[in-house]
């Protein structure tokens, strides 16, 4: 099928424009594979970031038809069809580095005050026994979270408050408190998060546990370590 | 510890842009309308009644415009205006004491049935239809 893309197209210091690139791609393809497609064949100044090309290094997130996604695991008979064209942009919320891609320094800022470990245990009840290897006692995966940026793009709050911790970092902090079962860890964690541009900035738009491609309901963990900070402060402490 | 920050642009709009996301963004956005229109209204009810200084007749004239069927929608508008703030505001009250996270959407939509039903009953009083 031929797929008309609308890409957005700047550098920093120079006026924004989108251009129209026209790809024919298989009927399966994946938005990432016509990005490739139109840098390949029809301009290799096209900025953009991919990696996996399977969802689980969030390198590629952009903002497609208006929503923040993963264009590697999108297909583009789930976000176009066959009407009007596919409009691409970068994520928002984030200081532009050319065309789709952004500085995501300022996330990862904030991910390592979270002092996130990408792995942690897997608790009893998360596998059966039967899955486990003999003589292995202890399971451990990945950290859900890929670290794409997509929550913070999506954030209405990080729209006008660029100091706010956002999203994936608080989501972090919460899963880093969680997994290590350190109690003082816990606290110092807790501290760093209970600020007015921490847990009590968010003013409870979901929208980044809405387009989470991992599933990691980073608006549930901002209210739960909300819920931890009062019943904190009721303890005295 | 210093962190630099995400962007320096702030977008205002997107805090009333809730096309193409989920029922928690429609909530946040009906909240911050809702929230908006009672301030409004707060001002244009105290310009108001500063009519009381001007004397009787002044007031008699509002009174007689307040009555007219296109005002008395105002009313209705205004009453919704009010439940849909004051519900949702309890929802995020709820929320973000970390009660019934699990079901955000499902108690928007619930406090959004009980706003409607008292508009409904609202504009039938103020409108005499029942």
């Amino acid at each position: 099928m031929r797929v008309p893309l609308r890409v957005f197209r700047a550098r920093p210091g120079q006026s924004a424009h989108r251009d129209l690139f026209v790809v024919e791609v298989p009927e399966a393809a994946y938005v990432l594979d016509a990005v490739e497609l139109a840098w390949a064949h029809l301009d290799r100044s096209l900025m953009f970031r991919h990696a996996c090309h399977h969802g689980s290094c969030g390198s590629c997130a952009v903002r497609i038809q208006g929503r923040e996604k993963l264009p590697c695991i999108t297909l583009v008979k789930d976000v176009w069809h066959g009407k009007g064209e596919l409009r691409i942009d970068p994520l928002s919320n984030f200081p532009l580095v050319g065309d789709l891609v952004v500085d995501v320094g300022g996330l990862f800022d904030r991910l390592s005050a979270s002092e996130m470990a990408i792995t942690h245990a897997v608790g009893p009840g998360m596998a059966p026994a039967g899955e486990r290897p003999e003589g292995m006692e202890q399971l451990t995966r990945f950290q859900t979270c890929i670290e794409c940026g997509i929550c913070v793009s999506a954030c209405p709050t990080m729209a006008t408050n660029p100091h706010f911790f956002g999203p994936a970092a608080l989501a972090a902090v919460h899963s880093a408190r969680i997994d290590d079962g350190d109690p003082e860890r816990g606290r110092r964690l807790l501290h760093v998060v209970d600020t007015e541009h921490g847990i009590w900035r968010c003013h409870g738009a979901w929208e980044c546990s809405e387009v989470c491609p991992q599933g990691n309901e980073p608006a549930w963990r901002i209210m739960d370590l909300r819920r931890a900070a009062l019943g904190s402060m009721a303890r005295g402490g | 510890m210093a962190h630099s920050a995400y962007s320096p642009r702030r977008q205002v709009w997107k805090w009333f842009n809730p096309l193409g996301r989920g029922l928690g963004m429609w909530a946040y956005v009906l909240n911050r309308v809702t929230g908006l229109a009672l301030v409004l209204y707060l001002y244009l009810h105290l310009a108001v009644l500063s009519l009381l200084s001007h004397g009787p007749s002044s007031w008699d004239g509002f009174i007689s415009l307040a009555r007219s069927r296109a005002f008395l929608a105002l009313d209705v508008i205004l009453i919704a205006a009010v439940l849909i703030h004051g519900l949702n505001g309890k929802r995020v009250t709820l929320l973000g004491l970390g009660i019934g996270m699990r079901v955000q959407k499902q108690l928007f939509l619930a406090l959004m049935a009980i706003a409607l039903l008292g508009v409904v009953v609202t504009a039938t009083k103020i409108y005499g239809w029942w």
